[in-house]
């Protein structure tokens, strides 16, 4: 006995978008395409991140040296710089020519010399801007102090303005744009691939002839449903596996800091996928009941995929400024937004509002796209032959 | 025939394609334990009937019935159904297949596998169950795609061309097969070229023409409307010996041996006594047309 097989010892009637969608998704799982397109992508987005946090790694501490009368400014800097979130370590310089030629060689990144309360500093390239502030800082607190205010007094009028986050941080630094952009390509491939698959599977039934036999014993509308329900889960199934590799590779890499790569953004990734799938996934099975052949397929749903593609090319304009109007406007409108939105999301704040307008402008679409599939598909799914028209299919 | 017995019947159904007219007012039953063969040329309408009879396409006009009331779609799932058209999927497995057709047709998982295995079994080709569909020859398609049909074992059975392309062997055990199923109470109705098959097999006969039941019934009844020959081996005649009776015209001649066709009506003893005013006559046969010449004549017929 094949223990793979369905029908293997059941001894329930299933209902039969259940079985459909039980048969969608059995083929696909066990599928080469399924097995190697899973690893692959499982292993791109882990090494990924090993090589993002390895690359971070690499960046901090930065290395402040002090020279003469500025090295009393140490203790205030490292604690002002620890405050503001900047990694530092900072060293005595004797010399003022040989810590610049340290900054020349590499060995030390930043050299500050002259006075307490008029120092200067020297550095190969800009400095981080936080590092940049705590040294302005120091230097402030010591000319207020040399100014005649008591220590204590310094410190409270230099207190930093505590700011509480409602919101885990999310700025528009390079790693939250990077994380934007993966989760852009990865759902821009997924909804490819599977709404395609959708397409591919209603024209095999009519290319292979089964559709006269599946029709004589379920309707065409729970056919289609079974279909789309198979399809999509493998789809999630599929994204829930890369995007446990994420978080285990974060887990054990430590860099943990970049929020869009955190439980909640990745369920809300693949809720953007679930939404974008139902969306493309009716849409396509709707025009590929219009063909008949395999070769027709790319034709018929070339008009749907350019949605798709736009949404592509709208992640690069909108990920530079992920609040402007392009994004934001795109990523309302249904067919951009499963894209467009999980993109924005991973790259910076999004008003609340906005997502909740998204999902209440594409959930009617998924809506009304299932009622005109359903039909389009009851029409056209015995034409066999030559292409049917749109409109033929639509009225009946 | 008792209204009670009629299983399926299918009552002046219509269906146009645009200006094509498929079928035209087109009536036949099938009563339980019947098997009924559907004969008539290519495009005369036979798949167009059989896909009204199966649901899966809507007449124009016509209903079809199912024990005297109009077809539920939960009655239609319980037609085994073989399309013209073959059509399994290429790369699932035969058994998988097969077990997954019994499950939409209503089976549990358990007994749809059991009878898929059993089906499988029955055609010869257990040892390919764990087999690609299209791994199988041509012939061994057509027979999954037969078990396809009974493996949810139907309470009617519709089978477009069920023998067409099949080896000898193969013919009988469908054959066998589609008998056993009309002896176990199913109605079965299924159209075929093969002419002579169908004369052995079906209990009644369907001739349909350019969309229109031109005649049904057995056998028997439908040679009754066509003509009478007879054989007469009259070795003494002359050459040009035509018997001289009225009525009785000469179809062909073959040595002493004479083909003799008579008008409805005619005895066939005036033949036998102006053969015997010749001289001895040796032989004096019966001629029973086949299924086939009664097709030709009452599509001839049709057409005039």
């Amino acid at each position: 006995m094949n223990a793979r097989s369905p029908g293997l010892g059941g001894t329930h009637r299933l209902p039969t978008t259940v079985l459909v969608a039980r048969r969608e998704a059995l083929m696909r799982l066990r599928s080469r395409v399924f097995i190697g397109g899973t690893t692959v992508m499982t292993v791109l987005v882990v090494v990924g991140i090993v090589a993002a946090s390895l690359l971070a790694g690499k960046t901090a501490p930065v290395r402040v040296g002090f020279s003469g009368g500025s090295q009393a400014l140490e203790q205030t800097f490292t604690a002002t710089a620890a405050s503001l979130g900047a990694s530092v370590t900072v060293s005595d310089i004797a010399d003022v020519t040989a810590g610049t030629a340290q900054v020349t060689a590499g060995t030390l990144d930043v050299l500050v010399t002259g006075s307490a309360t008029a120092p200067t500093a020297v550095a190969k390239a800009a400095i981080a801007s936080n590092v940049e502030s705590a040294l302005s800082l120091a230097a402030e607190a010591a000319r207020l102090s040399d100014a005649g205010l008591s220590p204590a007094a310094v410190t409270s009028a230099m207190a930093l303005v505590p700011v509480q986050l409602q919101q885990s941080p999310k700025g528009k630094d390079n790693e939250n744009l990077f994380a934007g952009l993966a989760v852009g390509i990865l759902l821009w491939i997924a909804l490819g691939i599977y709404g395609s698959q959708v397409a591919q599977g209603v024209v095999e039934e009519k290319a292979t002839r089964i559709m006269e036999i599946l029709l004589a014993t379920i309707q065409p509308s729970r056919l289609l449903a079974g279909k789309v329900i198979g399809i999509g889960l493998v789809g999630l199934l599929q994204l829930t596996i890369v995007g446990t590799a994420v978080l285990v590779a974060v887990h054990v890499t430590n860099v943990a800091e970049i929020p869009a790569l955190g439980v909640a953004s990745i369920l809300g990734d693949l809720f953007w996928f679930l939404l974008g799938f139902l969306f493309y996934a009716t849409a396509y099975a709707a025009v590929a009941s219009l063909v008949s052949r395999q070769e027709e397929v790319q034709s018929a749903i070339a008009p749907i995929s350019i949605f798709q593609i736009v949404g592509y090319l709208l992640v690069y304009a909108a990920l530079p400024d992920p609040t402007g109007p392009l994004a934001t406007v795109g990523s309302l409108l249904p067919p951009f937004a499963p894209i467009l939105m999980a993109v924005r999301m991973a790259a910076s704040d999004v008003p609340s509002w906005q997502v909740g307008l998204a999902i209440a402008l594409i959930v009617p679409s998924i809506v009304g796209l299932t009622w005109l599939a359903g039909r389009m598909y009851s029409n056209a799914a015995l034409h066999l032959g030559t292409r049917v028209r749109f409109m033929k299919a639509f009225r009946g | 025939m008792s209204d009670d017995a009629r299983a399926l019947e299918i009552d002046g159904i219509s269906k146009r394609y645009g200006d094509v007219v498929a079928v035209h007012d087109l009536s036949l039953d099938v009563s339980a334990g019947e098997l009924f063969g559907f004969v008539g040329r290519n495009g005369a309408g036979k798949t167009t009937t059989m896909r009204i009879a199966l649901g899966v396409l809507a007449p124009d006009a016509g209903v079809v019935r199912w024990l005297g009331v109009p077809l539920t779609f939960e009655a239609r799932r319980r037609i085994g159904y073989m399309p013209e058209e073959r059509g399994l999927y290429p790369k699932m497995h035969v058994a998988e297949q097969l077990a997954y057709l019994g499950e939409l047709h209503g089976m549990t998982g358990a007994e749809a596998r059991e009878a898929a295995l059993g089906w499988l079994d029955r055609f010869g080709l257990a040892d390919r169950r764990d087999a690609e569909l299209q791994a199988l020859s041509l012939g061994n398609q057509q027979r999954v795609q037969l078990a396809a049909a009974l493996v949810f074992a139907p309470d009617v059975l519709v089978l477009d061309e069920p023998f067409a392309g099949l080896d000898p062997v193969a013919v009988d055990v469908m054959a066998g097969v589609l008998r056993e199923r009309a002896d176990a109470g199913v109605p079965v109705i299924f159209s075929s070229h093969e002419l002579e098959l169908v004369e052995r097999l079906c209990d009644r006969v369907g001739i349909i023409d350019r969309g229109r039941m031109v005649a049904s019934g057995t056998v028997r009844q439908l040679r009754t409307g066509g003509q009478e020959r007879r054989w007469i081996d009259v070795p003494m005649a002359p050459a040009s010996w035509d018997a001289g009776v009225p009525g009785v015209r000469l179809v062909q001649a073959d040595g002493t041996r004479r083909l003799f066709e008579l008008a409805p009506g005619v005895d066939d003893q005036a033949l036998l006594r102006a053969g015997l005013a010749t001289g001895p006559v040796r032989e004096f046969e019966r001629v029973e047309p086949t299924l086939g010449e009664i097709f030709r004549s009452v599509i001839e017929e049709a057409a005039a």
